[in-house]
Parts: structure tokens; sequence; C-alpha cells
């Protein structure tokens, strides 16, 4: 489960601020974050990953405070428990498709590349039809496998909490739809939290629950700033 | 991070970008080559030059340039210095001090399948044992117009036993100048790594008669009088319509003379082998004394090692040229490292929000440039090596 209470967080040199009072997340739910440009979607689910410092509330998940946790530890738990998938996939260009999808492993000690973790990589492919495609460049695949190579590497590590920040934004109706059954089976065969950002309301349906930003939306509450943002 | 990892992700990265690898590793190869080449060369030829100079314990000469008498005496290409006599060679033999090797060396061969003539070298049997040098193919030399062949210019003239080569006038445009000698060669040198593999050995009496000095012609006593201006009992006196002989053969060898004493015959320095150091000290002493007027005593090492000092001054400016390019260098590659990280800020900030620390990027930067300058090291001194094996000799013939 992730629990939120009193986040509040702004970067600095920023008139933007975030501030929610209270969210719960039920483990292995599926929900859609949606709400205006500019909210802080991106950023909350950057706070839950551990990317961005959380410096005033509290950010639990599965009861482990994330507000607690070093930089090195948050590192950690974010390659151990969370999955990232991102709007322009974010590959390494200079990679093939199976080492981007073993990334993870190659980045940090806290996965483990060994031949379990290479059959897993090969097996994601696989079931994401990208078999044939395993020792081409990235720079050779269309948006949807590439979007596809992405979320194998965000699944390999069979994470808790799948965090997506408009998967489908960059990928026409057709290739949207394959991604996020791809995306939303995976995660349900392994129970994963998923947290996926999108402004396509057509969408909206696939989730267990809806996330609007509306509601924290305010102008009045002051937030804490974050000191140092890795830019 | 594991080490195996950054150098696998390092080998993708730079394969990946090849072109501005490759373009680095050549800027570092370069600026680092021309220190390694001046190096690696100056040592060699340090080694050659002091090599050849410890081997040859004196040399005699002309009064004038010690340099070019000393450099004259061991590689004979050079500029020759002023012309001593045989009598220098009879002095030093005279006083039982050392054995006298006369060397002359005033004219070349010429050129032969496209390749430039090489020097002749006049001398005597010593001269072989001396400097251990020993035929590998053929004979000797034995008698008047036979010549050994170093090997190196066997091979460029594609020379060998039973061949002939012509000595070349020293100026093709004098009519009246010497005739050139057809020299048969009768034996070809053993390597012997040093600059007896690039010239032409004949004994110093061929030489005298490549410089006019001895000929041979027709008998005069038999002669008609259209080719005698004047015929007594005691002299005969030819016209110019006697010619002399080109080529020494077995039937004309006894017709060949020399006029004058050979004591004023030119040879152009003599390397004297001292019998022990005492001796050497005594023959020193002599051309400090009384010889002074007439001749010099060099002792090749002396000399080589003045004109080391010289050359390794010229090396000092070529280390601190290197140093001002390395600088630059160093310069440019900070700024291709910094604007290179701006151009992977998107792969930088991926790797980060997956879980990379700013330490691990650090490495895997590292590890890419640290990469690109072994292979840059490995470049150059391959580079230099290469260089010291092709360039060697011609840097050489540069010099001397």
């Amino acid at each position: 489960m992730i629990e939120i209470q009193q986040l509040k967080f702004c970067y600095p040199r920023s008139s933007f601020h975030l501030h929610i009072s209270e969210l719960e997340i039920e483990t292995a739910s599926v929900s859609a974050v949606v709400g205006p440009s500019g909210s802080g979607k991106t950023t909350l689910l950057h706070l839950v990953a551990g990317i961005l410092p959380i410096v005033s509330g509290k950010v639990l998940v599965d009861g482990t405070d994330l507000a607690a946790l070093s930089d090195a530890e948050r590192r950690k738990f974010r390659l151990q428990q969370v999955g990232l998938v991102f709007q322009d996939f974010e590959l390494i260009d200079y990679l093939s498709v199976s080492d981007n999808v073993l990334l993870p492993c190659r980045i940090g000690d806290a996965v483990t590349l060994d031949s379990a973790t290479r059959k897993r990589a090969e097996h994601l492919l696989e079931q994401s039809g990208l078999a044939d495609h395993l020792r081409k460049p990235v720079t050779n695949l269309s948006q949807g496998e590439k979007q596809r190579v992405a979320i194998c590497r965000a699944l390999l590590t069979r994470p808790a909490i799948l965090l997506a920040d408009e998967p489908t934004g960059n990928l026409d109706p057709a290739t949207s739809d394959q991604i996020l059954e791809l995306m939303l089976s995976s995660a349900r065969e392994n129970d994963t939290t998923v947290m996926m950002v999108t402004h396509d309301h057509s969408l909206l349906n696939r989730f267990d629950r809806v996330i609007d930003f509306e509601q924290f939306l305010t102008t009045s509450e002051p937030a804490s700033c974050a000191e140092e943002v890795w830019e | 991070m594991n080490w195996r990892h950054a150098l696998y992700l390092a080998v993708r990265s730079l394969t990946w970008y090849r072109g501005r690898a490759a373009t680095i590793v050549l800027c570092l190869a370069l600026t680092l080559w021309l220190p390694v080449t001046v190096r690696l060369l100056l040592n060699q030829f340090r080694e050659d030059i002091i090599a050849r100079a410890v081997a040859t314990p004196l040399i005699v000469g002309a009064r004038g340039s010690r340099i070019d008498l000393a450099l004259h005496g061991l590689y004979f290409d050079s500029v020759s210095p002023d012309q001593t006599t045989m009598a220098e060679a009879d002095y030093i033999q005279n006083t039982g001090f050392a054995t006298p090797i006369p060397v002359h060396v005033q004219y070349r061969t010429q050129s032969v399948n496209h390749v430039t003539g090489v020097p002749i070298v006049g001398t005597t049997i010593e001269y072989f044992e001396f400097r251990q040098l020993g035929v590998a193919r053929g004979l000797g030399l034995s008698m008047l117009g036979d010549c050994v062949v170093g090997c190196d210019v066997a091979a460029r003239m594609q020379l060998g036993p039973g061949d002939c080569i012509l000595s070349a006038p020293q100026n093709a445009f004098n009519l009246a100048g010497n005739y050139p000698l057809k020299m048969n060669v009768v034996g070809v040198l053993a390597p012997s790594h040093s600059p007896d593999d690039n010239v032409v050995f004949v004994d110093i009496k061929t030489a005298w008669i490549i410089d006019g000095i001895g000929h041979g012609h027709q008998a005069l006593k038999d002669a008609e009088d259209g080719v005698l201006l004047e015929k007594t009992d005691t002299n005969v006196t030819a016209s110019a319509a006697v010619l002399p002989f080109t080529e020494i053969t077995a039937d004309n060898i006894d017709s060949f003379h020399f006029h004058g004493d050979e004591d004023t015959f030119p040879v152009s320095a003599v390397i004297a082998q001292p019998s022990d150091r005492k001796s050497r000290t005594l023959l020193l002493g002599r051309y400090l004394t009384e010889r002074r007027d007439f001749a010099q005593c060099v002792k090749p090492t002396e000399v080589v090692q003045d004109l080391l000092n010289i050359v390794f001054r010229v090396e000092r400016l070529v280390w601190l040229s290197s140093l001002l390019s390395a600088t630059v260098t160093a310069l440019l590659l900070a700024l291709v490292l910094s604007l290179s990280v701006r151009l992977r800020a998107v792969e930088i900030r991926t790797m980060h929000k997956l879980g990379c620390s700013r330490w691990t990027i650090a490495v895997l930067i590292s590890t890419e440039f640290l990469m690109m300058c072994a292979a840059g090291i490995v470049v150059a001194v391959a580079g230099a090596w290469l260089a010291s094996v092709v360039a060697a000799d011609g840097l050489k013939s540069l010099l001397f």
C-alpha cells in the first residue's frame, strides 16, 4: 500500500507547489492519475519513486517511510521496488534491446545480473513480441516497440510499484491500447501496484481508480522546497 | 558498481559513438606520438652513434673541423674534411703506438637501378678486421679494381659477385676530369647494422686510381709517333690521344701505375688503433705537440658527445612544444568531455531516475575516457615504434 500524508513539495526558485493532505493507494490496484498540466502529477510519481527527496510530510510504501531513507537507500529502493515507464521511453541508444532491459542490473548493485535475470528479460521481451529484436539497437525500433522495451525494463525486477508517466502519450490509439494492455496484464500477473499519469480520458475505464489532481490544486498553502533537485 | 558492467557499458557507448571516440583517440595519439617518437628515435640514434664511436679509438686527419673529421671517419657519407696524406698513416705506423687504417672517401658510385650512388670507401684490408666485417657472398678484395659491397647496397642495387659498378665523376661537366672506373663486384659483406652496410669498399689504391692519381694505358714505348709528343732515351711524353683504361682487367693490370710518392697521396682520414691505453695517450700527446701544425687526432667519443649535447638541446625544444600541444589537447578534450556530458544529459537523467548514483555515472564516463586515453597511448606507442623502425634510417640520413 502507498500512503501519503501531509505531503508538501516545491522546486527551488519556482512558484509551483504540491500539497497532498492524504492519499492511499491499495496494493495491486491500478490507478490513473489525471489533472491539468503543471499540477504535479509527474512530481508525485517522482516523490513516490524516491527520485525527489521528501522534505515535508510522509510517503509510506508498504510501511517504509521514504522520507527516512538516505539518498543511497532511496536509489536501492527504486531499483528493487519501483518500475518506471516514461512518455519518451528514455532508452539508451547505444544499447541493444536486451541490454536496455537489463540496464537496472548494470547501473547498481541492488539487482544482480545472473542467468535467471537474463532469462526473465528474454521472457518479458518474448511476451511483448520482441523476441526477434533482442540484439537490435533500440534506434531501429518503432515507437510502440520502444515503449514495450521500456515496459520490459520496468518489470524486470518484479517491482512492487509500477509508475508510468504518460506512457501512451507519443503513440497512436491502436498502439496505445496494446501498450496499456501489456502493462496492465503484466502488472496484474505480478500483483504490482500501478500509478499511471494520462491525459487520455478514453483509457480511464481500464483503471480501478482515478486520482484527479484538481483536488490538490491550491494557492494558499505554502510548501517546503527541496534544497537540491537533480537536474 | 561492478567494473565489468562499467567496462561493458563503456565499450557499447564507444562503439556506438565510434566517430567521436576515434577522433579523440587520434588527437590523444598524435599529441603523445611526437614526444614518444622523438625520444625513441633519439635513444636509438644515441645508442648507434655512441656504439660506433666507442668502437673507433682515434681518428687522425687534416686540421679543420673535428666534427667533420670524426663523422667522416665514422659514417663516410658526411661533409668531407680537408684531406691529409698517406704520410700521416706512415707516421703513426712509425711511432709504433697504433695500427693506422687509412680511409679515403672522395667519390661515389653511379646510380644503379634508379638507386642513388653510394660512397666508395678506399681502405686497407685491416679495416675489415678492425670492424669485424665478414664476406657473406663471394670473396674479399684481392686486386685493383675489385670492390665488395655492403649488404644494404647489394640489396638496393641488386648487386652480387660478378656484377660491375661504375664510379661517378666528381663533376659531370668537366670533360678533362677523371674517367669513371668500372669496378668488379667480388663480394657482398655480411650485415653489420652499421654505415658499413651502405657503402662500397675498394682497396685504397683503387680509390687513388678513381682519383686519377694512378692509371693504366697502352705501353708508350711501343706507341706510334702520332700519339707521342716527345720521345727521348729517358723520357716519353704522350699526347691526349693516349686514353687511360676505364676497367682493370687481368690483361691490363700490369700497365697500371702511380705517379709521385705514395706518402703524398691523399686520404680523408686515418683510423688509429692503439695497442694499449698508454700508446693511445702517447699518440694523442704527439698530435698535441709535434704534429700539431699538420694534423689533428680526435677522440670520436668526445666529438659525438658534443654533437649529442646539441641534439639533446633540440630535443628539449621538442619536449617543450609537445608540452604546449598536450596542454591545448587536454583543454580541448576537457571541452569535448563537458560537451559530451551535456549531449548525454537525457541518458544520464534516465540512469539517475532508474537508480544510478552520481558516482556510478562518473565512473561510467571516466571509464570511457580512460579507455580512449589507453587506446590513444597504445596507438601513439605503436606509431612511435613503427616510426622508429621505418623512419630511423631516414632520420639518420637527415642528420648525416
